[in-house]
């Protein structure tokens, strides 16, 4: 196990290089990040050589990277053009990310499995074929279009909640936003419990169960939903680092100041230095939740050993 | 009497239409005796096993006659919740694929112990030394240390031998095990087969041993029920149906069992398919495949006759059963 996990960690080297390098290149090719920062005027060609020089972006591009990753491997993400350090902004940016994530998993967990649970075990009937056509709706439509109809409905018509997130972003406001960012993940989470479990329920072992004279609970409890729920915890675990990504949109329409708000504010203003901070971040977030994931996966099938 | 199955009859509903796979089964088993039931895939066999022990899956399945005697009282008459208290305490069923049939991610101990604690509310410490002794009468070395281990770490008879410890935990008086040797080696079948014979002697279970091997049949059974198409078709005393079958199928099984003094000569096989449960053929549902057959197998259902010049209780479903029986 132990040796496993340090082969994993080091197989995270390459993937991290590769995948900050491509997000460096491609920031890269977007443009020139100093025309934007003269406002309306085009910049004095002087005050431009001085800021490129000053943020080095006369060096080639691989010497750029370089500089870069050096830089981040201390701690040191840069300083986005406004003065601020990169640091500074995820200081508050991931928090409330985090906060919105947890939210979201939550709810994934809590209502994807359940209704999952309901409708596998009563495949077929009415309340299996509703839940079904509505995560089919929850899933078809993009997230922009539930999140703008769920903030119009309960934000403006209704007046449940506020329309917009505060600043310092209490989970009481984020409940709304998080069910939002849950809503396709949680449809999937409940397909996939359904599928898991109507499957597992014809298996050899839960008539083995019904055969030894279990109640009907513990069979489901102990003896389905724990082989079922195998697939289930695995796409969760690979979701939690999608979800960190994936709230771009979410944040924008709750007007969450959180992660995909300063990317998205990080890309409208060719902030090179913000943008490849963040996406280096959540490169590694994503590795390590895939880490985990797998070392659960273990944990939960012992048929699994890992050498 | 331990166990009287009454004309049970099972019907499985399809999208290809309604198969009859049990039609009017009788079968009687006493304590201390072992009833082999005998048929090839789709005989019904084993759904009149899941029928008794009440494992069958309804829907589709669904009992539509019958009764299921079980020292006297009709299990299906009983409510769920009663019928459950009966499953592995006083009836236990071992299944043929002891790999699938045991939770991959639940150790041997929590399953074995699982029948205490639900059943006879021990503590699970209590349970687990249960467990151990139980891993130790079924002859698995080191029980000790093994019942923490989970299934896939076991061989093939070491994990049938933990099913045989399961059915065997709470010692009900009657075991069905379906086909419980088939996934196993031919060395290691005839070990699970002494131990169940030596478990059933000393308990004084009742035993169905459902299977399609004649071999395995010969050595540990008492009567011989044979089953075509839903039906039993022959039932006798285990030696005299080896000696003299009286039916034309279990003639035809009895033939196609490879034997050493014939050696070099074709096989003997019977021929055409099992019949279709959705169609089932009219008259006597092996009509179609029997060599002696005559215009009334087409259009009359033979019953049970009693063979009579035979030990009592010999039966057969054929109109011409004397003359299989002499010819």
């Amino acid at each position: 196990m132990g040796r496993y996990v340090v082969r994993r960690l080091l197989q995270m080297i390459p993937v991290f290089v590769g995948a900050t390098l491509l997000i460096f290149l491609m920031v890269h090719v977007m443009g020139d990040p100093i025309a934007g920062l003269c406002g309306e005027r085009e910049c004095d060609p002087a005050t431009a050589a001085r800021l490129r020089g000053e943020f080095g972006l006369d060096q080639p591009v691989w010497r750029q990277y370089l500089t870069y990753m050096g830089n981040v491997l201390t701690g040191d993400f840069g300083t986005a053009f406004n003065g601020q350090p990169v640091t500074e902004l995820m200081g508050t940016a991931f928090p409330v990310t985090i906060r919105l994530t947890l939210v979201a998993i939550v709810l994934e967990i809590v209502i994807g499995i359940t209704l999952g649970v309901v409708t596998g075990l009563r495949r077929g009937r009415p309340v299996d074929t509703s839940v079904l056509l509505l995560t089919l709706v929850v899933i078809s439509v993009p997230t922009f279009v539930t999140g703008l109809l769920i903030q119009l409905l309960l934000g403006v018509t209704w007046g449940w909640i506020k329309p917009s997130v505060s600043a310092e972003a209490p989970l009481g406001e984020l409940i709304v936003p998080g069910l939002v960012l849950a809503s396709v993940s949680l449809a999937y989470v409940t397909r996939l419990t359904r599928t898991s479990l109507a499957e597992n329920r014809r298996s050899d072992y839960v008539r083995t169960a019904i055969a030894k004279g279990l109640p009907r609970r513990r069979v489901v409890t102990r003896h389905l939903l724990r082989n079922s729920l195998i697939p289930v915890v695995t796409f969760i675990g690979t979701d939690i680092g999608a979800l960190m990504g994936g709230a771009i949109v979410t944040e924008r329409i709750f007007n969450i100041h959180g992660v995909g708000y300063q990317l998205y504010q990080g890309i409208l203003r060719q902030n090179t230095q913000t943008v490849v901070g963040f996406v280096t971040v959540l490169v590694l977030v994503f590795l390590v939740a895939n880490l985990l994931v797998d070392l659960l996966y273990a944990v939960l099938d012992p048929r699994i050993r890992y050498a | 009497m331990l166990l009287d199955v009454r004309d049970l009859h099972v019907e499985f509903h399809t999208r290809e239409g309604v198969a009859k796979a049990v039609n009017g089964v009788n079968y009687r088993v006493d304590a201390g005796e072992t009833l082999a039931v005998l048929g090839e895939s789709g005989s019904g066999k084993s759904v009149t096993a899941q029928a008794v022990m009440g494992i069958l899956d309804m829907p589709p399945g669904r009992i539509t006659r019958g009764q299921v005697l079980f020292e006297g009282r009709d299990l299906l008459k009983l409510k769920e919740d009663e019928r459950r208290r009966v499953r592995g305490a006083e009836m236990a069923m071992i299944f043929q694929d002891a790999l699938s049939s045991l939770n991959p991610v639940l150790t041997v101990g929590d399953q074995l112990a699982e029948m205490f604690t639900v059943h006879r509310g021990m503590s699970r410490k209590d349970a687990r030394a249960r467990a151990v002794e139980l891993m130790d009468r079924v002859r698995i070395p080191a029980a000790g240390q093994r019942v923490k281990q989970y299934p896939h770490q076991f061989s093939g008879g070491m994990r049938q031998r933990i099913m045989i410890a399961m059915a065997m935990a709470l010692e009900p008086k009657l075991i069905i095990a379906d086909e419980p040797t088939t996934a196993l080696d031919v060395t290691v079948q005839a070990q699970v087969m002494d131990l169940l014979a030596e478990l059933q002697r000393e308990y004084r279970m009742g035993l169905i041993l459902i299977t399609h091997d004649l071999g395995v049949v010969a050595d540990v059974a008492d009567r011989i029920a044979v089953m075509y198409a839903g039906r039993i078709v022959e039932t006798a005393p285990v030696h005299d149906l080896y000696k003299a079958p009286a039916h034309p199928y279990t003639r035809g099984l009895l033939d196609s069992v490879p034997r050493l003094d014939h050696k070099g000569r074709e096989l003997y096989a019977i021929k055409g398919l099992p019949p279709s449960l959705l169609h089932i053929p009219s008259g006597c549902p092996f009509h179609p495949r029997c060599p002696m057959v005559r215009d009334v197998c087409r259009t009359d259902v033979p019953p049970l006759y009693e063979v009579t010049g035979a030990p009592a209780g010999r039966g057969s479903a054929c109109h011409f059963w004397r003359e299989c029986l002499h010819g």
